[in-house]
């Protein structure tokens, strides 16, 4: 039994918050950069590029990110990095928004991002342990969502009654306290299952082809696409409808939309934890994956304004699933393994190419034959998603007192 | 092989040659008119004040009752140059749920000559709500035009 030691109290509301101020500082970023770059002037093919760069970024680094990540020892001086990184981006934008450093910003928040998400999960395993890993997931999620749905309430009025700029002063200022909270995170009682890095090469490329021909892991890359290929342009389209039928109340209903997941992951993800670890893996697969083809149907058919904004709350369901579980089943599929943080920047890169995908997808079919079937086209990818979780994806929990 | 050599250098010093003039006809110009920029002698300036004209992209909307209700982001010309639609940008928060419309030129207001440079939609929110977005510029643009004014081409 591998039962590391219990984390100190401290230790565990360092990672807490620490999950809570990275995910506020991570609001600014994505569309908001477009309505602050429309603000200062720049044309749409200008704000086009340089999102996409961004997009592009994050897409690339995912594999490197994770390897390097892998590579590196201390984990937290890697989350430290990465926190500046974020920090230094926002600040580019902030106070310098023409094009070089808008584009260095990009460039610079997706890899951050990237190097982030695995590293803060190898900071968690690091603390608690594989058997608690699960419950740590979810809390660490229920922690970035309750701080994803503030910031976004608190950064959305800042861009309308202050100014665009503020919001991304106040994200550097908020990378001030996540740094801080590194130091609370002690690793001493990571359990020892990392293998010495100095084992041989050959060892080392055969285990990287078990893993890259790992049935559970490449099921659940196909899983993860088709998730994102369903839900990333979800919200958009409902919010541009919503914006079309609702007027002059569309900014607050869409910040509904906004923050009502967020509620809703932080309320569901510590049982989704739990639960994977004593049910397993597969029922919340199911039940996070079902819920993006029921939504898109709905929605596709039943677009009144306050109906959109409850049927996010499956949104959260789907989105607490898939925060908790993707992590954990990189842990399940690497056990054993120094591969942790590659295998999460394998999912990443798939879920990052599944959603590029569904904002062109989407964008098309709303184009050609209107929303409605744009919504049944990401219901399909959603019910194929399902699909393959229900007859392809293996039950990847080990039970932790035999394996290992 | 050798013959190959000499003419190398003959073509590009034939090459070269129409570059030259130009090349050096700037530098008299110059020295010639050091009170006022650098200006090549076929263009001149003329000032504009900022009360005459002002730059439009990415400046707020605001519907006739005043409220904010866009940021104009982009125009589209006729072959003349004239405009015949801005591209406005409304909706969503924190950048989701954005909608591109096109509306007529004649829909908008400027007054440069007012520091808030505002520019007005004559259109209200309800009469432009329900137009098609304007997504891709390869295609036909969905642009609302007030109904008295339907048909007609830009302005005059």
């Amino acid at each position: 039994m591998p039962a590391p030691d219990v984390p100190t109290p401290r230790a565990r509301r360092g990672l807490d918050l620490l999950n809570f101020f990275l995910a506020d500082a991570q609001t600014g970023f994505g569309p908001f950069v477009a309505v602050y770059l429309t603000a200062r002037h720049w044309t749409q093919v200008e704000i086009g590029f340089a999102l996409s760069l961004g997009t592009i970024t994050a897409m690339v680094s995912q594999i490197p990110a994770g390897a390097l990540v892998d590579a590196i020892r201390g984990k937290r001086a890697v989350v430290a990095s990465g926190i500046t990184a974020i920090g230094l981006a926002a600040l580019l934008l902030g106070i310098w928004p023409i094009l070089l450093p808008v584009i260095v910003a990009q460039v610079l928040h997706g890899f951050a991002s990237c190097v982030l998400t695995p590293a803060i999960a190898a900071v968690s395993l690091g603390l608690v342990g594989h058997a608690a890993l699960g419950e740590r997931l979810g809390r660490n999620a229920r922690f970035a969502a309750v701080g994803n749905g503030l910031a976004a309430g608190v950064m959305g009025l800042l861009g309308s009654y202050v100014s665009a700029r503020s919001v991304f002063i106040l994200t550097a200022a908020l990378c001030v306290p996540a740094l801080m909270m590194l130091p609370f995170i002690d690793t001493h009682h990571a359990p020892p299952t990392r293998r010495a890095p100095e084992t041989y090469p050959d060892t080392q490329r055969s285990e990287l082809i078990a893993l890259l021909t790992d049935r559970r892991l490449l099921v659940f890359a196909a899983c993860a696409a088709l998730f994102h290929l369903s839900n990333a342009a979800m919200l958009p389209i409902a919010a541009g409808e919503l914006t079309q039928i609702a007027s002059s109340r569309a900014s607050l209903i869409i910040a509904a939309c906004i923050v009502v997941p967020q509620a809703v992951v932080a309320l569901a993800s510590p049982w989704v934890g739990r639960t994977a670890e004593r049910i397993g893996r597969r029922p919340l697969l199911l039940l996070g994956w079902a819920s993006l083809p029921v939504r898109a149907v709905l929605l596709a058919f039943l677009p009144t304004p306050w109906m959109v904004v409850a049927l996010q709350a499956l949104s959260g369901i789907s989105g607490a699933v898939f925060g908790v579980m993707m992590p954990l089943i990189a842990d399940d599929v690497t056990r054993g393994m120094h591969r942790f943080n590659l295998c999460i920047g394998i999912f990443g890169l798939a879920a990052a190419a599944g959603a590029t995908f569904s904002t062109t997808l989407a964008g098309w079919l709303a184009d050609a034959r209107g929303d409605r079937w744009a919504f049944l086209g990401l219901a399909a990818a959603g019910l194929a998603g399902t699909l393959l979780v229900a007859f392809a994806m293996p039950e990847t929990r080990t039970t932790t007192d035999t394996q290992t | 092989m050798s013959r190959i050599r000499l003419i190398v250098p003959l073509l590009l010093l034939t090459a070269a040659a129409p570059d030259a003039p130009p090349a050096s006809t700037p530098t008299p110009t110059t020295t010639t008119t050091t009170t006022t920029p650098k200006l090549p002698p076929t263009v001149a300036l003329q000032p504009v004040a900022p009360e005459e004209a002002m730059a439009i992209l990415g400046h707020r909307v605001v519907g006739p009752d005043g409220k904010d209700l866009a940021r104009l982001v982009d125009v589209l010309v006729d072959a003349n140059g004239n405009p015949v639609a801005a591209v406005l940008d409304f909706g969503g928060f924190m950048g989701v749920g954005n909608r591109k419309i096109a509306v007529h030129w004649t829909t908008l207001s400027f007054d440069p000559a007012a520091t808030t440079h505002r520019i007005t939609l004559t259109l209200t929110l309800d009469e432009i709500k329900a137009a098609p977005e304007y997504r891709d510029t390869a295609k036909p643009a969905p642009v609302v035009v007030p109904a008295a004014t339907e048909q007609k081409p830009g302005p005059k």
